[in-house]
């Protein structure tokens, strides 16, 4: 029995920098922001980013040094990680239902300034059997490879779990890459109306989201080439599929409702 | 060289995909008692070992738990803080220092004892 540790199996989180340095970022990531917005200067969003990206690298070494080098995960303090991802997923439905709220109100009743139609007078959408049909594909193709590599995982097949989660990074990646192009391409700004305001803010949201789980699928690849998953116990990369998953229905919604029913 | 490069090409690409050895490079992963450390490794051992409340995480039945016949609660401490559900439906917990030595009642007439616990491989 490990005897820093007690005679229980929950585990007792040392002393971290790691979220007060998060915060400090996060806020710092929101004034860059708006100062880039208004005053055309990166300056401190960019050293936000670092702080934001050197928290995240350090903060995810010690809780891998935790799990995976010290074993400090039973099994009672995997249900509570699984119960903390899960209220936070639910959390990020809540962040969406605003704006699905927002654009079902704007958009059921069109008000007279807008020319009581949706689209509004003189808002040209996408076509949405165009770009937006296909990232529905690469995001439904990128949902069923994630799952091959759980099962690759779970089987123990470490060759196999590598191609699929790569092959699942590669489609998060082309999917952003596409949305980028297509932002780039658009005819109307988040200025353009609340149709502009309500697609500018739900899409970007989620590009972010999509961003966000990217990134997390990219620090499960890292860490299963670095061998640290097992069959039984991987759920860093569970979490990461979960947030995934998510992203994924995200869009469906967005795809159906936004770019079909509304444009 | 060139020569080693374009032979080994050649008999790479004359063998069908079904042969090549990337097919067959099925890297496995390790056995899940090997990979784990520490407290977790503990864990699985103890249930391998076949007991499956490694850490005393479960409420225990109250025996009859007179004088003669207490209820036994282990410890690896001198003392610990011991809760009784009192009747089957109440509504809360009425909780108590046990201390090694002596035995002791709780108020609704049940008798308690602390014992040493034993490690848990």
């Amino acid at each position: 029995m490990s005897s820093s540790h007690g005679h229980h199996a929950y585990h007792l989180v040392d002393m971290s920098p790691w979220p007060l340095t998060g915060s400090v970022s996060a806020m710092m990531l929101t004034t860059g922001l708006v100062k880039w917005f208004h005053q055309f200067n990166m300056d401190l969003l960019l050293l936000s980013f670092l702080a934001t990206i050197l928290t995240m690298i350090q903060w995810w070494r010690d809780v891998t040094r935790e799990g995976t080098y010290q074993g400090l995960h039973t099994q009672v303090v995997m249900k509570g990680l699984r119960w903390g991802m899960i209220l936070f997923i639910v959390s990020e439905v809540l962040f969406f239902f605003s704006f699905f709220w927002a654009f079902f109100h704007s958009s059921l009743s069109p008000t007279i300034e807008i020319g009581m139609c949706w689209p509004p007078v003189g808002i040209q959408p996408f076509n949405p059997f165009q770009i937006p049909l296909l990232n529905t594909t690469i995001l439904l193709s990128s949902g069923a490879t994630v799952t091959w590599a759980h099962h690759a995982i779970t089987s123990s097949n470490h060759s196999e779990a590598i191609q699929s989660l790569a092959l699942t990074i590669f489609l998060g990646l082309y999917f952003s890459a596409l949305q980028a192009f297509e932002y780039a391409e658009a005819s109307f700004t988040i200025a353009d109306s609340v149709y502009g305001s309500t697609f500018f803010v739900a899409t970007g949201f989620h590009g972010l989201h999509v961003i966000i789980g990217t990134s997390f699928l990219a620090v499960c690849f890292y860490r299963l080439y670095k061998c640290h998953f097992s069959s039984d116990h991987h759920f860093g990369f569970e979490a990461a599929a979960w947030y995934w998953h998510f992203v994924d229905v995200v869009w469906l919604f967005l795809y159906i409702f936004i770019y079909w029913w509304g444009g | 060289m060139a020569a080693l490069i374009i032979r080994s090409l050649s008999q790479t690409t004359r063998r069908g995909v079904q042969v090549t050895s990337v097919r067959f490079a099925n890297k496995m992963m390790a056995d899940p008692l090997e990979h784990a450390t520490g407290l977790e490794k503990q864990e699985l051992m103890a249930k391998a070992a076949g007991n499956d409340n490694p850490f005393d995480m479960r409420v225990y039945k109250r025996i009859s738990g007179d004088q003669t016949n207490p209820t036994v609660v282990p410890s690896f401490y001198e003392k610990r803080l011991v809760g009784c559900i009192c009747e089957e439906d109440a509504t809360c917990i009425n909780w108590m220092w046990l201390e090694k030595g002596d035995k002791k009642r709780c108020e609704c007439g049940y008798w308690f004892q602390l014992a040493d616990a034993k490690p848990m491989v």
